[in-house]
């Protein structure tokens, strides 16, 4: 190895560091980093909270509904949540800025809420989570969707079983 | 510790002591403890002392479902990261008699040897920084920082890839990814070339790794040393060409050995295995297929048990799976190239000079992590 040529290369190109953060350090558009969660899509599965392998997710009733917590302190990035949600409600954005006051360490999570609602057709209480609508065939149409979402469980049931058996005819 | 003893017999001056090294060491990189009898410089007799780092994580991984573990064992040693999660799924593949989509293999492959060029820089890179050369220590770790960017562009983390998930990958290549791997791959190869003309002209390196820490032939089969510590020292043996796994019979692998299984053989032979693991990524890169990358999420591993072998960077990875009507794992072991490899070390370091040890310890590229785990 010519360390003159190299000496002379690196003195041309300069520090291989980063100036952060005094600049902004490159971050790679697939970078692992801070969980987003939207409640909005999710349909209350809880897949994430059992395929979390350091148990920082936690999803739980509360008087206002289903709540969504992922602890950013416990969680180690790996996006297996990201991976197994079925409707792709949990991502990983590629911000990595975490570093935080010991005081906010309990204070470093992603906080959700999936409300109570009040069914359309029976006026029940049920969650406003999104249709399990994965497997219905043929696919939920937006206003479909909008409609079923509105619904509780039980009439969930009853208008995708009505859809099944019209599609059939 | 350590106690001076004159020994009967021996010349004046020239006193037997027992000198601690780790577990807790400025040259060592991981916690080990050796106790070390010296005469004078030469080493007498070595005794390898482990249990430091030791977490339970067998038994955690019994308390942990299959998708966990995929995790999970990926956490186990950070420079092998990827060889854990890839043997572990492989041996749940082979209980639920689950075939990998061919694009899935290829990107295993890929994965693996994008591991494997990084980890073998790495090592290479302490040689030189406990040989004492500090600017070509610099040096690799920069180009090996290349390699840390491919791994942060495509799976998005610098060591953990998460790339593996049971029945495939979890992450797929498209244009701009496959632009950052070539980029970053045509960067790496000609410095690599350089360093390993370095490697082989620089006075430095080959006074301080010629001849130092000597693993005969004969010795390398009894110890069963596996990796490039075994082919360092004549043992012709590579998982990936004995029992080809992914697409590894269609890569173009290059299995070299040495027989002077010295510390200097061993770093050759992972500076060739960097090189080649660039030549099989761009045939991976120059056939890969379309279609699936995994078979989705919602698998079922029957109870059963399978046995599944990887060649990790360090060597030869084994996984033992057993699984029963739960999620979780009934009995999970592995075994590492490492435990293989460190009990050569008390024949490397005999009547080694004390200023070795250290050279001689890293050239096993020692794991204590996925060791004692």
């Amino acid at each position: 190895m010519n360390f003159l040529r190299l000496f002379a290369r690196n003195l041309r190109e300069g520090p291989y560091t980063e100036a952060f953060p005094f600049a902004p350090a490159p971050t790679a558009k697939r970078f692992r980093g801070k969980i987003e969660f939207d409640a909005e899509t999710c349909e209350g599965c809880r897949l994430c909270e059992r395929v979390c392998p350091a148990g920082a997710i936690k999803m739980e009733r509360t008087a206002e509904g289903m709540t969504f917590d992922c602890w950013h302190d416990t969680c180690v990035f790996c996006g297996n949540c990201e991976f197994h949600c079925p409707t792709k409600s949990i991502h990983q954005t590629a911000d990595w800025h975490l570093a935080h006051r010991q005081e906010d360490k309990y204070r470093m999570v992603e906080h959700g809420l999936i409300p109570f609602q009040v069914c359309t057709e029976c006026g029940s209480k049920g969650l406003a989570t999104a249709p399990a609508a994965g497997s219905a065939n043929p696919p939920l149409t937006a206003e479909e969707f909008q409609h079923v979402k509105s619904l509780c469980p039980k009439c969930r049931g009853k208008f995708m079983r009505a859809r099944k058996t019209k599609a059939k005819a | 510790m350590s106690s001076a003893v004159t020994t009967p017999g021996k010349s004046v001056g020239k006193s037997n002591y027992t000198i601690p090294v780790g577990p807790l060491h400025v040259a060592l990189e991981e916690p080990m403890y050796f106790r070390i009898d010296v005469s004078g410089e030469t080493v007498n007799a070595v005794e390898i002392n482990a249990g430091h780092v030791h977490r339970g994580i067998e038994y955690l991984a019994t308390k942990r479902s299959l998708n966990q573990n995929i995790v999970l064992t990926e956490r186990i040693c950070s420079l092998c990261s990827n060889s854990h999660p890839e043997a572990f799924a492989m041996a749940a593949e082979t209980i639920a008699g689950l075939t990998v989509p061919e694009r899935g293999q290829y990107l295993r492959v890929i994965a693996g040897e994008v591991k494997r060029l990084a980890s073998n820089l790495f090592n290479v890179a302490i040689l030189t920084h406990l040989v004492g050369y500090e600017s070509m220590f610099m040096h690799i770790m920069q180009v090996r920082e290349t390699a840390q960017d491919i791994k942060e562009g495509v799976f998005g983390n610098r060591m953990d890839l998460g790339a593996m998930c049971i029945g495939g990958v979890r992450y797929d290549l498209d244009e701009e990814t496959i632009g950052i791997l070539t980029a970053g791959l045509d960067k790496i190869e000609p410095e690599v070339a350089e360093i390993v003309k370095t490697f082989k002209t620089n006075g430095s390196i080959l006074r301080r790794t010629k001849e130092i820490g000597v693993l005969a032939k004969e010795d390398a089969i009894a110890c069963g040393v596996v990796g490039p510590v075994a082919r360092g020292s004549g043992v012709d043996y590579d998982v990936r060409r004995e029992a080809p796994y992914h697409v590894y019979d269609r890569m173009p692998l290059e299995v070299r050995t040495f027989d002077d299984g010295d510390v200097w053989s061993r770093a050759m032979i992972r500076l060739h295995e960097a090189q080649n693991a660039i030549a099989i990524i761009r045939s991976c890169l120059k056939e890969l297929p379309g279609g699936a990358v995994n078979l989705g999420t919602k698998l079922d591993i029957p109870p059963g048990h399978a046995v599944a072998k990887a060649e990790a960077p360090r060597g030869e990875l084994i996984y033992y799976l057993k699984t029963n009507d739960t999620e979780q794992p009934e009995r999970l072991k592995w075994r590492v190239p490492t435990f293989m490899n460190w009990d050569a070390l008390g024949l490397m370091l005999r009547n080694a000079k004390v200023a070795d040890i250290a050279i001689i310890v890293n050239s096993i590229d020692p794991c204590i992590s996925c060791t004692e785990r």
